[in-house]
């Protein structure tokens, strides 16, 4: 199926170019290391080769549309806007409609390659005392060879990453050619904070702590979010200065409910930050459970109606009034 | 002499009048019977149907009313006399002694604390007790004490001066006098309201016998938090919270044996509220209202009312009630009925609310008699349906009850209405301008802060509880502080004198005041600032009376410490402060108008009489609307003759430029800058131009008639709409005479679940033509199918009549709608005696009806136009759910929209009948004419700025909001606001999440410096 | 945790038109209650960035309080309805952390309301004795 799928990307890919529709397409590349893949720019046809479609497309790929479409610093005089195809996966495709909602993105400048996604695989899921030195993806089961040259056969399934365990939008919400892929994985509901939500809050707040105080504030989870491409994020203002300049837990703490909170609405899921960071702190614990109060309070998924208003720029009387402390 | 007006009544069809003429450059002279303005709305609890709280909404009026330079509040007086004639009435008004010197008093209310005597609150209906020195209510306007002579002991016995004693402003006036005072002014507006039916006279209903028979106004304060119980709702008798309260309606209205045969208009829908308001307080409380008709005819009334039936399972009976008797063992009250099978029901109620109706009385007509104001026979005011706030007296109008019950929103638009017509008499005479010059404004740049702290004892309210010296001492060493120091009262006019030598002397450069609240006083320090070089807005309001001495009396050391915290916290955030300027902006002096109907030509006349440019546009190739299609009116005047009239004086009106067969292409711009292109019609009328520059919009669409799809509409020439009747009825009478039977079906197209509402006006217009057909034919049978029949306010007398002609009613339920059968229908071909046979399930008999019918006639719902959605769009004003115009405040400002410079009127607002119409026109008129008459208008200060360098352009601030102040600006594509349209709020500051946009004077670094030092 | 004498320190933002307004008929009628609450006051409770609310703790206030009119009643029209989602979410957020629910808490009190504000003043003054001074989020150098 897979390389079904991907000779039918480099079909498509090759049209848009050839009928002069796209500058750029934006897809996966094989990765440096195996089970992996990397996002890659083509710009013209003799490059389409270079694409793959395998269980490993994690990246979110609309990060990059707010930045074509808007390079800082803002240019004084009017930019011709490049006319972008790319492959979008039902959480890339949720980002671009989040995105165009906030209008980072020039609809009519894009193309979208919609593939109905399968899931994509996590490789953090694999034994770590495994040293993978190759890999090969075949009907729904992954083989891999560790550094004996031994041939390790697992599940695809087994792979799956928390996010798309759970992901209920597997198809494209937008998309101007839609690629299927078989039959739908049946949803999930487990994880994304759902076992930290029943501890107490004594225990919630000491893993709360024990997760940020692994952060570093590099930054590389606001760098793969596509909902981050603020011009100054409130983490870098020092007029007023939110945060304290400091590695203090507290202000650590700061940065990330801010930045977190400043998804509600808008974070589709796709778990790009929580494969970014080098420390491997698992934000969905914490990014998921705005995700799902939007829907349980608000009855509101981010990216999935174009049409629909911004979750914090609307309201409805029947919105639950159950945060009111009744004296 | 300028353009000067009385209003008599403070209520708020007084305020409402006062407010707008105050803006439109007129002097008003505002009289108040009672120690403070505010009306009977002031004792509401929450008004329908949003249950919007009636204080909030109120009190930012009474203060606004307080402060406005145009407007001099005459409250605890009564007008005497008025003689003279446009433009020269005189005036001569009493007014009677508080007992305080109103220049000294500073309302520190002390007097009241110290005061020995109580007596009945007469604000809370007597459910409670106040002091013989009193403020009314604690947001009284102006709030001042007075004092009830016939109780006070001095007066009565020579002993006691406690309130002298204690205060400090020395303000208490014992020997003070009646005053004489006399006013000279153009025109007057009677506001002077209606009283409410005395329930006791109806000594049926136990009222003032049986402890727990309240009235409705009763109920409202119990149900108010600030009322006698704190908002608990308990019974008079014991304490205990009710669980089966009944409320009776039509107490004095629609009631023949007290002489008042006329609907109150507001009493069905104030019952229903109460029953939701209940529900939510006592969520196990059951309420039951017994009713004739419900009269929810108002504009998302009965949504209301099926909310009040679906959601908060009130009851709903229909009967009327005859007597209410007591169980003496538990203090219960037994109401017996018949349902309406016809078998008697007994039932329990631990409380009755006894709705009672609004009334003009004895006092009132006499009054009415001594200005020379016709009164009609219901003892109301006598206006008529084309003149509706015009008095009989030339150069009187009239606003609110007193010319008949309404509610809010139409008291507030026949204020209006009356504002503008009363101003429209005194065009010839100049305005009032206040203009007062301000000194130059110090330079900052580079200052240093100099803050300049100055705490009020507040004579002993502040002091007896804060260690005032302690506080002042405190702020003194505090970072930028120069200066600290206390007054007895700082609000008190030497005060401000030393505020402002201090700054001057000590170049002060921040002020902090800290005393009681910015609500009420900070308005006067800012101008205190002003007058002496420095800006407004560098000035910090700390409140530490209500946030300190009086909560916290028992506590001083703690209320001391939280003083100070306090004054650290706003001389932190004052170091902050930036001087702003509000922004203002020219205005153009014309105004477009939409819709040619009545409403769009009442209000081009309007506006043109006040010497506007108008630009009416209507779309069909000719003017007068939905009004050509009506003839008569209920109470029998001639449509027609004023039709056309008005058209006539549209047509030759030199203000008033006319585009026919034109529509709106599109409107750019914000208050006081529109541009609009107008798009050609069928014919073009000449060579006008096509864009247009104007300064204000009036929306005036109208709205249409729904064409039936059921009752074999459209099938049979034998049914037909109240419309096409009326027709007939003008034009070819002799159709009609020879009719035996006429079937007349009410709500079609209304208040179903598709449209939910009641379209207003066909009830009234069906008893109109049915009485039309008695006229012309007494023996023809008229039957009519009704719900509920809604001949709200005067036009009961209409229905009664109906009844007395032998108009037939029959009431039908939702779900039970009449079925017709056409014999020998257009399609069918045998001519024998054909008939349309209507089937009915009458309630009351019990049993289905067959009615042989010659004609059958639909009252078809009024719709809203289809194109209201184009013209929302492109005016950025939203539609309600049926799809007409949404106002921006339901009760207080009903032909506003939340975007400044539009407004709305006529059928597009809602279905309303011709008078109502002309009164929302005037209003929009009158509304319009307070942008119009300012050469430019000025924004508030403290509104939002973008920091362009971090917004990204995301639009969620423009989403937010609410006065679509913030565009995006196509280039570079960043927000931009327009200052102009900018009210403060700060939702868009609050939402950004690059802090790309901020609120002046509460910026997100400002409000965290104060929470840094908390 | 608990300590008789502590005394918490809690900041409540309120909007001027209703809450404010509430407090200040709380004053009128001499309504006592607790003197642990500084107010702040804002025009709107939109005017509210959920980031004070969470500055707030940083800065070792041991509970915040927010009000604004209720809803249909705010002098912005919507200001307050737009505000409550985020206020939903922030609450449930912080607690999801490990936050104390009492810490912060909101409330819609109108003009008329003087004894629900002093009632809610109460409610929050109490619920945080009873959990202590705030330990988490503050920032302790
Ligand atoms: S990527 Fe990880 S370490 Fe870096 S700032 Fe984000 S959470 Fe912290
Ligand atoms: S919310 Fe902020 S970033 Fe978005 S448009 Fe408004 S000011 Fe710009
Ligand atoms: S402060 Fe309020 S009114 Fe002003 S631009 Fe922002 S949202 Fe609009
Ligand atoms: S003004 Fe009170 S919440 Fe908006």
């Amino acid at each position: 199926m897979m390389k079904e799928i991907e000779t039918r990307i480099k079909e498509v890919v090759k049209d848009l170019f050839t009928q002069n529709k796209i500058d750029l397409f934006i897809g996966y590349s094989k990765g440096s290391l195996p089970l992996t893949s990397s996002p890659c720019f083509i710009t013209k046809s003799e490059d389409i080769e270079k694409l793959v479609w395998n269980s490993f497309c994690s990246n979110n790929l609309a990060v990059y549309l707010p930045r074509i479409f808007n390079p800082q610093p803002r240019k004084k005089e009017k930019i011709e806007l490049p006319r972008i195809g790319i492959l979008a996966k039902g959480c890339d495709a949720r980002s671009i409609v989040v995105l165009i909602k906030e209008h980072q993105i020039a609809r009519d400048n894009v193309f979208i390659l919609g593939i109905v996604c399968q899931g994509m695989g996590d490789r953090k899921k694999i034994r770590n005392d495994i040293e993978i030195t190759g890999a090969e993806e075949k009907n729904g089961r992954i083989t891999i060879v560790d550094e004996n040259k031994k041939e390790i056969e697992l599940k695809r399934e087994e792979l799956l990453s928390d996010c798309c365990i759970e992901c209920q939008h597997a198809t494209p919400p937008i998309h101007d050619i839609l690629i299927e892929s078989g039959n739908q994985r049946p949803a999930a509901p487990k994880g994304g904070g759902r076992d930290f939500e029943k501890k107490s809050i004594e225990d919630r707040w000491n893993l709360f702590q024990e997760e940020i105080s692994k952060c570093i504030r590099c930054y590389a989870c606001r760098q793969a979010c596509p909902n981050c491409y603020c011009r100054e994020c409130f983490a870098d203002q020092t007029k007023p200065r939110w945060i304290g300049v400091t590695d203090h837990i507290s202000d650590v703490m700061f940065y990330q409910i801010g930045r977190i909170f400043h998804q509600a609405g808008r974070c589709v899921d796709c778990g790009a930050c929580v494969r970014a960071c080098p420390m491997g702190i698992d934000l969905r614990v914490f990014t998921h459970k705005l995700v799902r109060d939007a829907k349980e309070l608000f009855d509101y998924e981010a990216g999935v109606f174009l049409e629909e208003g911004l979750l914090l720029a609307t309201f409805k009387p029947e919105d639950k009034q159950e945060f009111i402390s009744e004296p | 002499m300028h353009k000067r007006v009385l209003v008599v009544g403070g209520g708020i069809a007084g305020i409402q009048a006062s407010l707008d003429l105050a803006e439109m450059g007129v002097e008003v002279f505002l009289l108040e019977k009672g120690p403070s303005i505010g009306g009977r709305m002031a004792q509401l609890d929450k008004t329908f149907p949003t249950n919007d709280c009636a204080m909030c909404i109120l009190s930012p009026k009474l203060v606004e009313a307080a402060a406005h330079p145009n407007i001099k509040i005459i409250a605890n007086a009564e007008l005497k006399s008025l003689d003279g004639e446009i433009p020269n009435f005189r005036a001569k008004i009493l007014k009677k002694p508080r007992y305080i010197d109103e220049e000294k008093c500073t309302g520190c209310a002390i007097c009241m604390s110290k005061c020995p005597v109580k007596i009945p609150d007469e604000y809370n209906k007597g459910l409670s007790k106040t002091k013989c020195m009193r403020i009314p209510f604690p947001q009284a306007v102006p709030a001042l004490p007075i004092m009830d002579r016939e109780s006070c002991i001095y007066h009565q016995r020579g002993k006691c001066r406690i309130c002298e004693k204690f205060c400090e402003a020395d303000a208490i006036d014992f020997d003070q006098k009646e005053e004489s005072i006399d006013v000279e002014v153009g025109s007057v507006i009677f506001a002077s309201g209606s009283e409410e039916f005395d329930a006791a006279i109806k000594d049926e209903y136990g009222y003032k016998t049986f402890p727990n028979v309240l009235t409705s106004i009763e109920f409202e304060r119990i149900l108010s938090a600030s009322g006698p119980t704190e908002g608990h709702i308990t019974r008079p008798s014991d304490g205990k919270e009710p669980r089966r309260i009944a409320f009776i309606q039509c107490v004095g209205s629609r009631d023949m044996q007290m002489g008042n045969e006329y609907c109150s208009s507001v009493c069905c829908m104030q019952a229903v509220k109460d029953s939701v308001i209940v529900k939510e307080h006592l969520p196990g409380v059951e309420a039951t209202i017994f009713f004739m008709d419900i009269r929810a005819f108002g504009k998302d009334f009965d949504k209301f009312v099926n909310r009040a039936k679906d959601d908060y399972h009130t009851r709903f009976i229909r009967a009327r009630i005859s007597a209410v008797e007591i169980d003496p063992a538990t203090e219960n009250l037994i109401i017996q009925y018949n349902s309406e099978a016809g078998s008697l029901i007994e039932e329990n109620f631990d409380l009755v609310v006894l709705s009672v109706g609004l009334l003009s009385t004895a006092g009132i007509r006499k009054m009415a008699a001594r200005f020379d104001i016709e009164i009609n026979a219901c003892g109301f005011a006598r206006t008529s349906s084309f003149t509706p706030m015009t008095a009989s007296r030339p150069g009187i109008f009239i606003a609110g009850t007193f010319s008949g019950p309404k509610d809010i929103p139409e008291t507030v638009m026949q204020a209006s209405g009356a504002a503008s017509a009363a101003a429209s008499l005194l065009t010839e005479l100049p305005i009032r301008e206040l203009r007062e010059e301000l000194p130059q404004e110090f330079d900052l740049r580079g200052e240093q802060i100099r803050t300049g702290v100055f705490v009020c004892r507040c004579g002993i309210n502040i002091a007896a509880t804060v260690d005032v010296p302690g506080v002042v001492e405190y702020a003194s060493a505090l970072q930028g502080v120069v200066h600290s120091q206390e007054f007895i009262f700082a609000c008190a006019q030497d005060s401000q004198k030393l505020i402002g030598e201090k700054i001057k002397e000590l170049k002060l450069n921040r002020v902090i005041v800290s005393a009681c609240t910015p609500r009420t006083h900070e308005l006067l320090f800012q101008k205190t600032l002003s007058s002496s070089g420095l800006n407004p807005y560098l000035f910090e309001f700390v409140n530490i009376r209500e946030q300190c001495s009086w909560v916290h009396q028992k506590e001083q050391e703690k209320a001391t410490e939280k003083a100070k915290d306090l004054v650290r916290m706003a001389a932190t955030k004052a170091g902050l402060l930036e001087p702003l300027s509000r922004m203002s902006l020219k205005v153009n002096k014309g105004a477009l108008i939409i819709g040619g109907g009545v409403a769009g030509m009442v209000a081009s006349l309007e506006l043109s009489t006040q010497g506007y440019e108008v630009f009416l546009v209507e779309k069909e190739s000719e003017l007068g609307g939905n009004l050509r299609h009506v003839h008569y009116t209920l109470e029998g005047e001639k449509t027609d003759r004023f039709l056309k009239s008005l058209i006539a004086k549209v047509k030759k009106d030199d203000n008033i430029q006319l585009y026919i067969d034109s529509e709106i292409r599109e409107i750019m711009g914000y208050v006081g800058n529109f541009h609009t292109k107008i798009g050609n019609g069928k014919q073009t009328t000449n060579n006008k131009p096509r864009e247009l520059e104007h300064g204000v919009v009036i929306v005036a669409t109208g709205g249409e008639e729904y064409q039936p799809s059921e009752y074999l509409y459209g099938r049979d020439e034998r049914i037909i709409t109240q419309r096409e009747l009326e027709e007939r009825l003008t034009k070819q009478q002799s159709a009609i005479d020879k009719l035996g039977s006429i079937v007349m079906i009410q709500c079609v197209g209304s208040r179903n679940g598709q449209y939910p509402y009641c379209s207003r006006v066909c009830c009234s217009q069906a008893i109109k033509n049915a009485l039309k057909l008695k006229e012309i034919n007494p023996e023809v049978n008229v039957y009519m199918l009704y719900r509920d029949i809604r001949t709200y306010g005067l036009k009961e007398l209409y229905y009664k009549k109906a009844r007395e002609k032998g108009v037939i009613f029959i009431r039908y339920e939702e779900g039970e709608e009449p079925q017709i059968e056409a014999q020998n229908s257009k399609s069918e071909q045998q001519a024998s005696n054909g008939e349309v046979l209507v089937k009915a399930y009458d309630p009351i008999l019990q049993r289905n009806l067959v009615i042989n019918a010659d004609l059958v006639v639909l009252s078809s719902a009024i719709r809203a136009r289809k194109e209201n959605k184009i013209l929302s769009q492109m005016l950025k004003v939203p539609l309600n759910a049926d799809g007409f115009f949404l106002e921006a405040h339901v009760k207080l400002r009903p032909v506003d929209f939340a975007t400044d410079g539009i407004f709305v009127c006529g059928l597009a607002h809602y279905p309303k009948d011709v008078s109502e119409t002309i009164c929302q026109a005037k209003a929009a008129s009158a509304r319009a004419v307070t942008i119009l008459r300012k050469d430019e208008i000025e924004a508030e200060g403290r509104v939002s700025q973008i920091r362009k360098e971090r917004c990204s352009g995301c639009g969620l601030c423009i989403e937010i909001c609410p006065y679509t102040a913030i565009e995006l600006e196509e280039g570079e594509r960043v927000a931009i606001v327009n200052e102009a349209l900018c009210k403060g709020c700060g939702a868009c500051a609050a939402s950004c999440r690059s802090a790309a946009i901020d609120l002046k004077g509460f910026k997100d670094e400002q409000i965290l410096a104060a929470l840094s030092v908390v | 945790m608990m300590d008789k004498n502590f005394e918490p320190r809690i900041v409540a933002f309120l909007c001027n038109w209703c809450s404010y307004a509430g407090a200040d008929l709380a004053g009128v009628s001499r309504i006592q209650y607790p003197t642990n609450v500084r107010i702040i006051r804002l025009p709107c409770s939109g005017r509210i960035n959920p980031l004070y609310i969470v500055k707030a703790l940083q800065n070792g206030v041991d509970g915040v309080l927010v009000s604004g009119c209720h809803p249909g009643d705010c002098h912005y029209i919507s200001g307050n309805l737009v505000a409550g989602r985020k206020f939903a979410l922030l609450k449930n957020f912080l607690v999801h952390l490990g936050i104390e629910p009492e810490r912060v808490q909101f409330s819609w009190v109108s003009a008329s309301e003087g004894p629900r504000f002093a009632q809610i003043v109460k409610k929050v003054v109490n619920e945080v004795k009873e959990i202590g001074p705030i330990e988490k989020m503050v920032k302790r150098l």
